[in-house]
């Protein structure tokens, strides 16, 4: 849920942009964290653990913790809470540990 | 290789106004950040900040920032900042390895100024990594920079400062705050923020702890149980809250690993939450030319901090010959700053973990 | 006690409450802040120097009363937002309580609103006589409540439920009206039994159980009469709903 309306602050947003999660077609704002556009919608879980398949959202949201990790454009193990959302930005659950391809 | 005078590794308070006074010294400063801005953590403190003017006292802490890099753009010329920049190590030769949008960089400077702040503590109970679980800062960095709400309602865990202050934040972002929790008889924060927030109608809860966390794939329920005054658990006293997010407040501890690198004494410091670095009046570690500043040295406010900026800065710059014409003035008028800032009863704490760590 | 509730106690009040006599000559700040804290804004900023100098940034304010004239710049500038105006002049009933008020959305002059106290209770109706809100205040808006004056010590919030509205139900059995109970009480009914008898409160089928404290309060507001002090309505028999022919057969063995 974004915030619309504060008492303090404005928020300045970027342009809006089209990315995929899992498939699925979504919107965001440009620059903004992809885990961000992703709470925006709703969506806290963003990977799965190795040992024990446990569900994973950010913590520290700021580049710390490394518990935001997805799988973004291929690539695994990206820190979402600080990777920057782009256009056409192809977003992926992260099971386990990653694959490199 | 890049080569330089001063390298200050976080931008922070304490990294900026580090920068500042080193360059303002006469010294040619690299001042690093990893984030694609400049402020560390004061982008999202939207209170009014305490202290007296020379720390910007009454000015909201994302207004802050802003003043300090325009007083950085008067000594520009020997200011150079380098953004999205990680440092990922420092090695025995005294060089500094960068990660920078994928490219990977050398520096190597004469001095090094650490300020890179703090970690949030993580407590342990069961189910405490479910989503939707999460540190103060990143509620805050969430509501405050992108404008994203952290869900329907919050319950906070930790009342010290940060978890008032989060909590009475939260509010303003128009998100329900359920309750806020401590594990002692009394809150730790300042009476004016607890006072803030039990007149919004936020109950303050002193003497619980969350014992248990539940949910399916994220939080749907935290169970709590009543302390005594010596913190001991009251079995029987259990009771369960509805909440999607739970904020973690529970405290901060510094982020030394690069101190720990170059071979600085380390020692822990329950006052400042972890390890700490030995160090003189001036800032500088047991290794000649490495200074600190900020919660890196011990968690504190982001007054004090500033102000270890500005003395680490300075005294950084005069250990490598670039002595500031009014350095014995301006570092009487830190030491003093620090001293003010330190010397009432919330002040104790720092007081006495500093008698332990100041060679 | 107030580090482990928030709220401050009687004897913490009584330390920032100016006297009487001041309180009568006019607006005055209410500085509520009762922990020593590395902090002087409301020192720097005060331009009449009402604030005594801080000798040590930890020191906690005091306020001159004969110099303050309740201007409130120091409301929006303190940065605990622990400030407040109190202004015991505003009229023969009312009083003024000048509050920061950091949430969206503002209330609108002239609406009514409820005022709050100190652990975030509805206390009162209040009126918004003014939201003041320029730039120098710095996102801290300053909302005057005019206030029974009996409560300016204790109103320092607002929210904008009206929970004393007019239209809130008093009496369930009969769904009398907050608005109707205090236009008998503006015309001059103003004891529990006459309130009862014009209006029918009380005399539902919960006899007054459910309505009477709060028609009560009310005329407490109104008159400035303690709780303690007003009469209960007459209890009479009986006192709980009964088929009329129970009665009417009398006793079995009568």
């Amino acid at each position: 849920m974004r915030i619309e309306s504060h008492p303090i602050l404005t928020f300045e947003k970027g342009k809006i942009v089209k990315f995929t999660y899992n498939g699925k077609e979504m919107e965001g704002y440009e620059g903004e964290p992809i885990a961000a556009a992703l709470h925006a919608q709703g969506i806290k879980v963003l990977g799965y653990t190795h040992h024990r398949n446990r569900p994973r959202g950010f913590y520290c949201a700021i580049g710390n913790c490394s518990s935001c990790l997805m799988v973004v454009n291929g690539k695994p193990n990206v820190r979402t809470c600080v990777e920057k959302l782009t256009e056409g930005a192809v977003v992926e659950t992260q099971k386990g540990r990653g694959e490199l391809k | 290789m890049i080569k330089t005078d001063i390298v200050v590794i976080g931008g922070g308070p304490a990294g900026i106004c580090a920068a500042i006074n080193a360059a303002s010294s006469g010294a040619k400063v690299l001042l690093l950040d990893r984030d694609s801005q400049l402020g560390g953590q004061l982008i999202k403190q939207t209170h009014m900040f305490f202290g007296s003017q020379k720390q910007h006292a009454s000015v909201r802490g994302i207004d802050i920032p802003g003043i300090l890099v325009k007083e950085m753009e008067e000594y520009k010329d020997n200011i150079q900042i380098m953004l999205d920049a990680t440092v990922l190590g420092i090695y025995e030769d005294g060089v500094l390895t960068i990660e920078k949008n994928d490219d990977y960089i050398k520096i190597k400077p004469k001095g090094i100024i650490v300020a890179t702040g703090a970690s949030e503590k993580f407590p342990a109970f069961p189910n405490n990594d479910l989503p939707g679980i999460y540190g103060a800062g990143a509620v805050q960095t969430l509501m405050n920079v992108y404008g994203v709400s952290p869900g329907k309602s919050v319950f906070m865990v930790g009342a010290g400062n940060i978890g008032l202050i989060v909590s009475y934040q939260l509010v303003q972002a128009g998100v329900e705050v359920k309750g806020v929790i401590c594990r002692g008889p009394r809150y730790g924060g300042y009476a004016v923020h607890a006072s803030k927030l039990k007149r919004i109608g936020v109950p303050i809860m002193p003497g619980h702890r969350v014992i248990h966390a539940h949910g399916k794939d994220k939080l749907e329920r935290i169970t709590l149980i009543k302390l005594d005054e010596n913190k001991k658990e009251i079995s029987g006293t259990e009771f369960d809250i509805e909440t999607d997010v739970l904020c973690i407040s529970t405290g901060l501890t510094p982020l030394g690993e690069l101190l720990w690198q170059m071979g600085c004494e380390m020692k822990f410091i329950r006052e400042f939450s972890g390890h700490v670095p030995v160090r003189n009046e001036e800032l500088e570690t047991t290794v000649p030319g490495v200074f600190v500043a900020g919660d890196v040295a011990g968690i504190e406010e982001a007054s004090s901090a500033m102000v270890e900026g500005r003395l680490a800065g300075l005294c950084c710059a005069k250990k490598l010959g670039f002595t500031n014409p009014e350095y014995s003035s301006l570092k009487e008028d830190y030491l003093q700053q620090l001293h003010d800032l330190r010397s009432g009863p919330v002040g104790d704490g720092i007081r006495k973990g500093l008698a332990k760590i100041v060679v | 006690m107030l580090k482990s509730t928030g709220i401050p106690n009687e004897k913490d009040l009584e330390s920032v409450i100016p006297p009487k006599e001041r309180l009568a000559k006019g607006p005055v700040a209410i500085i509520e802040c009762f922990e020593k804290i590395p902090c002087n804004p409301c020192y720097t900023h005060c331009a009449r120097g009402a604030i005594k100098e801080f000798e040590d940034i930890n020191d906690r304010p005091q306020l001159n009363y004969d110099i303050c004239n309740g201007c409130s710049i120091c409301v929006s500038h303190c940065p605990g937002l622990a400030i407040f105006i109190v202004d015991e002049t505003y009229s023969d009933t009312e009083a003024l309580v000048k509050i920061p008020y950091e949430l969206l959305p503002l209330p609108v002059e002239g609406s009514f609103v409820t005022g709050m106290d100190r652990g975030g209770k509805p206390i009162c109706r209040a009126k918004v006589v003014k939201v003041q809100n320029p730039k120098f205040q710095d996102k801290t808006p300053i909302i005057s409540l005019a206030v029974p004056k009996e409560l300016s010590m204790v109103v320092r919030f607002l929210s904008l439920e009206d929970y004393y509205s007019d239209s809130t139900i008093i009496c369930r059995c009969e769904e009398v009206t907050l608005g109707e109970v205090r236009e008998l009480i503006r015309k001059g009914y103003k004891t529990v039994e006459e309130i009862k008898r014009i209006s029918r409160c009380g005399m539902g089928p919960c006899q007054g159980r459910t309505c009477q404290q709060l028609i009560m309060e009310e005329i407490a507001k109104a008159t400035g009469e303690r709780i303690e002090d007003i009469k209960v309505h007459n209890y009479r028999p009986p006192i709980l709903p009964i088929k009329l022919g129970r009665i009417n057969g009398g006793e079995k063995n009568e």
